[in-house]
């Protein structure tokens, strides 16, 4: 009951809080199934979602018609609206009623497969890995939510590739306000950014390996300056009072983000969850790689998207695990959460109860004070006007 | 009193001192041997295949029982044993439980090991009351607020050197025996330390006995009415605040420690190693520096400011420790001054609060509510870490000494306003006196 009664002051307060503060703000949101697409089953998925604000408008494509996991955010003026054309269930043109103001993609492509032979738990390239490629991967859809408090898809794959047979789930979730998320560890989503979870459930492990793990690899394109380089932020707060242990938040931020000004980000706690039940004890080490230079995949929807667009394109790999936990094999569940967002993240704050204790705590001590002070006072007063009594009792 | 030069003497100096060494390694044992388990976490899960929640019982089956246990010791104390007697029952109690314990590893029975620490914990928290008798009984007017500060905190210095040398005693022993055999081995030599603080109970008894002839000092409750359970409802009010800071404060130092090495590293990067030995910074600066600390209040006497002040420095370290990034060495030495100050000053005010004969039940019911406090708050903590993180933690923490520091003003109050004798300074006490 505690956490929900907290929770509903935070949106209280929140929404008082935010009204205010331009990227924070909350956005009226739309959003649709396949677009434009006649011929479209269940078998194809894209998510359109407009996300009208009171200066711009977010829009967010979320695909998996062409096999690779992706998040498009693109930034435009009011009133712009895009139009998606199909060549039967997969999108061929996204023609935009005027030129995008600023966008942002992450492609989900491949999972690596690590042979983590110093037991570290982070992906070093020069040891012995494999990649899985999510090109042949087909995904089905298992929830949808399309309405205007919340645009939510889940889907599942099956990775058979090279002898894996496992099953990935990926969840896209966005809802137009800003709060925390329900589940660990309770990432700050707004109306500007989309939280992604990712888990790997039951991979089989390659029998020459030992020692395996598995990493996300992923790609990040932003309409920058394709010689500018994104940034590794890490913040570290006092407050672990959302993701209880962990005292970090890792930012990962494009070039104009970086100097100042509005821009794409990924946004995430150190730490991966081992079972579906996500606690402390579950919890394992999230790692996340240097940024490689790269291009955009190869017949993929943001190749697509942006044609040939000059992009800031770099990717990076985040893995999991904490030295003597027993390797992948150990829960065979690895998952972890992010969030990718525009404009500013979102900085944490402490709950109204923190803050309640804390005043509590100053002005309960210095009322005591006072009226330990007071007490002595009155007691020294009475002293000196009642000389008799004391004289008497000695 | 202080005429007599002789050094065989029992009023001379020199007595006094032996008895305070006595008294110091009285507990040790006792602190020792209870934190063997967690000195040896790792061995007993491998040699004595323990799970977590077995391995947590070897130390619930100690604290729980002792909820009543040490309150019914006291009451003991003050009824039928008298504090000699009471002191060697319990030491007895204490080595037999710890050898049982060293038993139940050695022949790899799970339930003997129970029974074991059981019975370790029917002696050990009675001792220490027993042992708090001992000092009131041999200081109370001299250096009362130094043998307490020192006798406390040597005593839980003793799971200190625990940590320190049960590793090294495991891998000699380990050079003669192996398997679960090895770690029943290791216990046994750590019982020995128990049986050190039997043989210094027996000899401080004899000096007692000794003392009390040549002192001619009157026998506890010769001219009293004798002690009834019913009159712990007579107790004073001030009686019952210092309980509730006993319960308050505590809860506040021994739960962080406990969870204190995952703080450290989580928040501030420590490695564990660095992490264990800022935890461990609590326990040696009281060993430390209680003795000087009980010098001061001696000197000073207003022990009932020396708490507060010593209350609100607590609350300056836990507030340091959980809204800044600042070094924890700062925060974790200043809780440690502070904690030795408060141990100085606090449990010899039940000394001045309760009459003799009573001392021994008064002391169970502040050990009592302190262990049913510690024995539920280790578990609370544990359930606020994981749910809601350790700056919750802190709060909560930070609660208790508040309560704390509130039970301690309202002393202040009431004892000024009744004129008592809690608040002032030595020289004033022995003017009431006479």
């Amino acid at each position: 009951m505690h956490p929900h009664v907290i929770t509903k002051i935070y949106r209280i307060l929140i929404v008082v809080f935010i009204s205010s503060s331009v990227h924070g703000q909350n956005r009226k949101i739309t959003s649709s199934l396949n677009p434009g697409c006649g011929e479209c089953s269940n078998s194809s998925t894209l998510v359109y979602i407009r996300a009208l604000g009171a200066q711009d408008t977010i829009h967010q494509i979320w695909d998996f018609t062409k096999h690779l996991p992706t998040v498009i955010l693109v930034v435009g003026s009011i009133n712009s609206s895009l139009s998606i054309q199909w060549d039967r269930t997969v999108p061929t043109n996204f023609a935009w009623s005027e030129l995008p103001l600023y966008s942002f993609a992450t492609v989900i492509d491949s999972l690596y497969e690590y042979d983590d032979l110093d037991d570290s738990g982070s992906f070093d390239p020069r040891r012995p890995y494999k990649e899985y490629r999510f090109t042949r991967t087909s995904w089905a859809l298992e929830d949808i939510v399309l309405t205007d408090k919340e645009v939510m898809v889940q889907m599942h794959g099956h990775i058979n590739n090279d002898g894996l047979n496992g099953v990935v789930f990926i969840k896209f979730d966005l809802f137009p306000f800003k709060d925390y998320a329900a589940e660990l560890p309770h990432l700050i989503h707004t109306a500007n950014s989309t939280q992604v979870d990712v888990s790997l459930e039951r991979l089989p492990v390659s029998r020459e390996y030992n020692a395996s793990r598995f990493a996300v690899h992923l790609v990040l394109a932003s309409s920058e300056d394709p010689a500018s380089t994104l940034h590794y932020v890490m913040r570290k707060s006092l407050d672990d009072e959302h993701t209880p242990g962990v005292f970090e938040i890792i930012e990962i931020k494009t070039p104009s983000l970086f100097d100042g000004q509005d821009g794409g980000y990924l946004q995430f706690r150190p730490i991966g969850y081992t079972a579906r039940e996500r606690n402390v004890g579950s919890s394992t080490m999230a790692h996340v790689s240097s940024f490689n230079r790269t291009s955009l995949p190869q017949r993929s929807t943001v190749a697509t998207f942006y044609k040939k667009q000059m992009l800031l394109v770099q990717d990076m790999v985040v893995s999991f695990g904490d030295s003597g936990d027993g390797f992948y094999r150990q829960h065979n569940y690895t998952a972890w959460s992010f969030t990718m967002g525009y404009g500013t993240p979102p900085v944490e704050s402490f709950s109204v109860f923190v803050v309640a204790v804390i005043t509590a705590g100053l002005t309960v001590p210095a009322l005591l004070a006072l009226s330990g002070v007071a007490v002595v006072l009155r007691r020294r007063w009475a002293r000196d006007t009642l000389p008799t009594r004391l004289t008497n009792e000695d | 009193m202080e005429s007599t030069t002789s050094w065989s003497h029992p009023g001379n100096r020199f007595h006094r001192f032996l008895a305070l060494i006595l008294m110091c390694f009285l507990c040790f044992g006792s602190y020792f041997c209870y934190d063997t388990p967690g000195a040896l976490a790792d061995n007993f899960k491998s040699d004595s295949h323990l799970n977590t929640s077995q391995f947590a019982l070897l130390y619930s089956i100690y604290s729980w029982p002792n909820v009543v246990l040490c309150f019914i010791g006291g009451l003991l104390i003050d009824r039928c044993f008298g504090v000699r007697l009471g002191t060697i029952i319990y030491m007895s109690i204490l080595f037999v439980g710890a050898v049982v314990f060293a038993f139940g590893v050695y022949i790899d029975k799970f339930w003997l090991m129970i029974l074991g620490r059981f019975i370790f914990g029917i002696g050990g928290e009675s001792l220490q009351v027993a042992v708090n008798n001992y000092v009131v009984l041999w200081f109370k007017g001299k250096e009362l607020n130094m043998v307490f500060g020192l006798q406390l905190s040597f005593s839980r210095f003793g799971s200190t050197v625990n940590f320190w040398v049960m590793e090294p005693i495991y891998r000699w022993v380990a050079n003669y025996y192996g398997g679960y055999e090895r770690l029943g081995v290791t216990l046994f030599v750590a019982s020995l330390t128990c049986l050190g603080s039997l043989i210094c109970g027996l000899i401080l008894g004899w000096m007692d006995y000794r003392a009390e002839r040549i002192l001619d000092r009157p026998e506890n409750n010769a001219n009293d009415p004798p002690f009834r359970l019913v009159d712990v409802l007579n107790f004073k009010p001030v009686f019952w605040l210092v309980s509730v800071i006993c319960v308050a404060y505590y809860l506040a130092i021994f739960p962080f420690i406990a969870l204190g090495k995952l703080f450290f590293e989580r928040k501030f990067d420590f490695n564990p190693q660095d992490a264990n030995t800022v935890n461990s910074m609590v326990y040696l600066l009281s060993a430390a520096l209680s003795p000087f600390f009980g010098i001061l209040i001696d000197k000073t006497g207003r022990n009932v400011t020396w708490v507060i002040l010593s209350i609100v420095t607590t609350i300056g370290s836990h507030f340091l420790l959980a809204f800044t990034f600042v070094n924890p060495y700062v925060g974790v030495i200043s809780l440690g001054i502070s904690y030795s100050l408060l141990a100085s000053g606090l449990w010899p005010l039940v000394a001045m609060i309760v009459p003799e004969n009573q001392l021994g039940t008064a002391y169970g019911i502040c050990q009592a509510v302190q262990n049913l406090g510690l024995a539920t708050v280790i578990i609370l903590a544990g359930v606020i870490v994981d749910k809601y993180g350790y700056l919750m933690l802190e709060m909560f923490f930070l609660g208790c000494l508040f309560i704390a520091l509130i039970a301690a003003v309202l002393i202040y109050i009431i004892d000024s306003a009744n004129s008592g004798v809690l608040n002032l300074s030595p020289s004033a006490r022995e003017g009431l006196k006479t």
